[in-house]
């Protein structure tokens, strides 16, 4: 019982620590070492130390780079898009309006659905044969094949600027109504117009929110992968691989573990990068004046 | 004046264009999928038909004859105890991180790294590991991946509600001659009670739409809704109609979830640096 003698802010963290031991800390180290060997599943009795020999053959690895290409193709544009319009319609509800809360709260929905489901509902409703949205379109003389090699990637980011445009919303908005409301009135005592208010005081002023949802949409983007399973599997040909996708593919179709671990571990470098960059656009954020 | 005026007119004009057009593209799709749920098998396939007499075939199929409720039992199940661990063991920690600071910025920024993690990385070793200890294909190993990110998210939320508490409450409750500890579960936990609610449902609706994890590590008879949806996908007509059912069994009750979650997200989310 020698660890009830420790002080309490450190038995408070016991159950976290020993949790996350067990389902996070255990698995990371197991899959780093995962990746510094020659591990195949069919002979767990003959696993070789490789070193960094899996790191270093993902260079010559066309498929790994495609798919990296396409998640950040997928990634900028994606959050792009739902950064632009999730902007316009944040100012657009935080004017005061009669249906306001119940337009915010039905915008926000497509967030919170699971979404292999939003996937599969798209494939439903964009299909060239059965889908209402091709039908809809040929009535008006419009033709579009959304899953054609051509067009299939930037479909699929279109499926997720319907599900995660929410989550900008949210975060602008609670953003703009934070903001204090001097700087605004200051701004129409000296004549500014809309235009200008927005480019010199509303922007700046929502510069660390901003900061703060595009780090978060980017790092969930990059984690894209129940679109890809639901609609394309990653074709036609490799055109909507995306690195999850990838990786899923390398080591449970194929059953490549050492070479999807050392894949994880790449990403999970990105990843470290943003969040550090999160971590410290949060940490400014809050000696805000 | 009479420009202003004709301009403000036309503002407004679009303003409700744009909201009812953003209204329109959110809501269609779930009309779609309700009314497709309804339509005898025959139908399905046929984009152009809107009006017919609702059928309860795929609904009587799907819940009746199907595993679906056993699925949306088990994802129930596996949402419940993971919200459950979550929530008692991220309060304790986040009461340890938020009034002692424990460890500083390092600490905090660890857990905000955990909750980021690609599940790719963690998959390949949750996967040999479950495979080691045959616990593949059953719910233990749903809850311990979905414990990977969720417990540091409930972690992450619970600091910033902590933080907005003020010190006051607790010392005065140890003058009283409550022990930190007491003063803690007796005078704190209560004072977080809406927060620890609202992360409570928002980590429930994480681990019931996770699909990743689920299919992974357990693909058989502990599938949970997200799978199964999964599995109706085979592109003919019939099995469309009852993979509509399923969605909308999935998704309404998150859709109701929604409503009660949205104002502690914003917080949450922020660390407490915003409001909404």
């Amino acid at each position: 019982m020698q660890f009830l003698r420790l002080p309490l802010k450190y038995r408070l963290l016991i159950p976290l620590i020993v949790v996350l031991l067990a389902v996070l800390i255990y698995p990371l180290i197991f899959s780093f070492w995962v990746s510094l060997h020659d591990y195949r599943l069919t002979a767990l009795h003959e696993v070789q130390f490789v070193g960094l020999a899996n790191y270093i053959g993902l260079s010559g690895k066309m498929s790994y780079w495609n798919a990296l290409r396409n998640t950040l193709i997928f990634v900028f544009l994606a959050v792009g898009l739902q950064t632009i319009i999730g902007f316009g319609l944040a100012l657009l509800l935080h004017r005061p309006s009669r249906f306001r809360n119940f337009f915010r709260a039905v915008l926000l929905t497509p967030m919170f659905i699971t979404p292999i489901a939003v996937g599969l509902m798209f494939r439903f409703m964009l299909n060239l044969q059965v889908g209402v949205l091709p039908y809809l379109l040929d009535k008006v003389g419009v033709t579009i094949d959304w899953f054609s090699p051509r067009l299939a990637l930037f479909s699929i980011i279109l499926i997720d600027v319907w599900q995660w445009t929410p989550f900008m919303l949210l975060l602008l908005l609670a953003g703009l109504e934070s903001l204090p409301v001097e700087p605004f009135e200051a701004a129409r005592v000296d004549g500014a117009s809309a235009w200008s208010t927005f480019w010199k005081v509303t922007l700046p002023l929502m510069r660390p929110v901003l900061i703060m949802a595009l780090i978060i949409r980017m790092l969930d983007a990059f984690k894209v992968f129940e679109y890809i399973y639901a609609i394309t599997q990653g074709g036609p040909g490799e055109r909507t691989e995306t690195i999850l996708w990838h990786i899923y593919k390398v080591g449970f179709r194929f059953f490549r573990m050492s070479e999807a671990a050392s894949m994880a571990y790449v990403l999970v470098l990105v990843t470290l990068v943003l969040v550090v960059a999160l971590y410290y656009n949060m940490k400014r954020g809050e000696y805000r004046p | 004046m009479n420009i202003y005026r004709r301009r403000r007119q036309l503002c407004s004009i679009v303003i409700t264009f744009i909201s009812l057009a953003a209204l329109v593209a959110v809501l269609f799709p779930y009309f779609w999928i309700f009314l497709t749920s309804f339509k005898p098998p025959g139908l399905v396939s046929r984009p152009d038909v809107w009006f017919f007499v609702p059928s309860f075939y795929n609904w009587e199929d799907v819940i009746v004859r199907g595993g679906t409720i056993r699925y949306i039992f088990n994802s129930i199940i596996v949402g419940m105890v993971t919200v459950a661990i979550s929530l008692s063991v991220g309060s304790l920690a986040g009461y340890s991180f938020s009034r002692f600071n424990t460890g500083g910025g390092g600490a905090r920024f660890s857990i905000l790294a955990a909750k980021m993690l690609p599940p790719a990385v963690l998959i390949i070793p949750l996967f040999l590991l479950m495979y080691e200890l045959a616990l593949l294909d059953t719910l233990i190993a749903i809850i311990a991946a979905h414990l990977t990110f969720i417990l540091p998210l409930v972690t992450w939320f619970l600091i910033g509600f902590f933080d907005e508490i003020p010190r006051e409450l607790e010392e005065q409750a140890m003058v009283d001659g409550a022990t930190h500890f007491q003063a803690f579960y007796k005078v704190i936990l209560p004072n977080i009670l809406p927060g620890l609610g609202g992360a409570g449902i928002f980590a429930f609706v994480l681990s019931w739409n996770d699909m990743y994890y689920a299919m992974l590590l357990a693909g058989g008879d502990s599938k949970t809704i997200p799978v199964a949806i999964a599995g109706y996908w085979t592109f003919r007509g019939i099995e469309m109609g009852k993979m509509a059912v399923a969605m909308v069994a999935a998704i309404t009750p998150v859709l109701v979830a929604s409503f009660f979650v949205q104002k502690h997200l914003v917080k949450g989310l922020g660390g407490g640096g915003l409001k909404y």
